[in-house]
């Protein structure tokens, strides 16, 4: 059943190192930043599968933080992150101050 | 003995179809063409592939609460999935990307948010990203 | 007995090999938001490391302020940089290769 299970890990890693070429060459930012988001899915599994595994307790908590941790990347990058084109409208968006060169 | 193994057999196949969706992610991430499909394909892992692990991983542990604490994960990665793919969909639609529509070929520039007059040049269907731009605020 | 620990030991290469490879992109690579964006799969990824050697409290403290805090605080820095740029443009932020 260990073995089992510690299979099931490597194979989601392997999933992650593959999303990894999305984030390489993910045409836009948000490409990037979905990719990432699936990263912190499938961490989370991994953490999971490894916590049955490996008969520790305390990674059901990583996990815990695993899941916030994508949210908080994803949502800084849509409030912050996200740069408009010269031509765009921002939406919502109070102007940051342009300093003078 | 026989309860066990049964317990153990219903895990090895809940985490197999758990992996199945997982890797139906990535592909789906790896191979859309766009990013309101790769956030469908995002959405399709987080939700059901995650939700399959983790039925698979509660049946192997003892104490009901930690099976609630995993039963509050998944909601919360639920919740956080569906709320994630949402504003990352309205926002990139409120700037302007243009979704593939069906039939019209390979409309809309991937790199229109990067580059603002090639995508006002190259996209096919630049009119309804114009009109969506006069209705956003 | 020992078939565990032969995966365990696929499994810690994979994730060595992964740090590795992230690493080498991160600082080989011109464009800043795909570097952000590997620096936040590397900070997971390490963090899964400490996992494997037995210390998920490091894990714990490396996924939220590693990844968590220092991305977030990356993308506001980022954010600043591009509107500074794009204010007079001198420096082409995206630079797709």
């Amino acid at each position: 059943m260990t073995a089992f299970l510690l299979g099931v890990a490597i194979f989601l890693l392997a999933n992650v190192a593959a999303g990894l070429v999305r984030v390489i060459r993910g045409p836009t930012q948000a490409d990037r930043v979905v990719a990432a988001q699936l990263f912190g899915t499938t961490g989370v599994a991994i953490l999971l599968v490894l916590s049955v595994a490996m008969d520790a307790r305390p990674l059901r908590d990583v996990a815990l933080i695993f899941a916030l941790l994508a949210v908080v990347i994803s949502v800084a990058f849509v409030k912050r992150g996200w740069v408009r084109a010269p031509g765009q409208p921002s939406r919502a968006e109070p102007s940051l101050p342009r300093e003078e060169p | 003995m026989s309860v066990e193994l049964m317990v153990n057999g219903l895990t090895v196949v809940l985490l197999v179809i758990g992996c199945f969706f997982f890797l139906a992610g990535t592909v789906g991430l790896l191979r859309f063409p766009d990013l309101y499909c790769r956030l469908h394909a995002l959405t399709k892992a987080d939700a059901l592939g995650l939700g399959f692990v983790t039925a698979g991983v509660a049946l192997q542990l003892g104490a009901w609460h930690e099976i609630l604490l995993l039963a509050a994960l998944w909601l919360l990665v639920l919740s956080a999935a569906a709320t994630v793919c949402h504003i990352l969909a309205s926002e990139a639609l409120a700037q302007g990307v243009e979704p593939i529509q069906a039939g019209a070929g390979r409309a809309g520039s991937m790199d229109s948010e990067v580059d603002a007059s090639s995508a006002e040049d190259g996209s096919e269907g630049g009119d309804g990203a114009r009109a969506r731009r006069g209705v956003s605020p | 007995m020992t078939e565990p620990l032969t995966v365990g030991f696929v499994l810690d290469g994979l994730v060595a090999l992964l740090l590795v490879g992230l690493v080498f992109r991160l600082l080989r690579t011109r464009h800043l938001f795909e570097a952000i964006m590997l620096y936040v799969a590397y900070g997971l990824t390490l963090a899964l490391a400490w996992v494997r050697l037995g210390a998920p409290d490091i894990a714990l403290a490396e996924a939220a302020l590693g990844a968590g805090v220092t991305g977030a605080l990356f993308l506001n820095a980022w954010h600043r940089m591009a509107v500074r740029a794009g204010a007079d443009e001198r420096l082409p932020m995206e630079s797709d290769p």
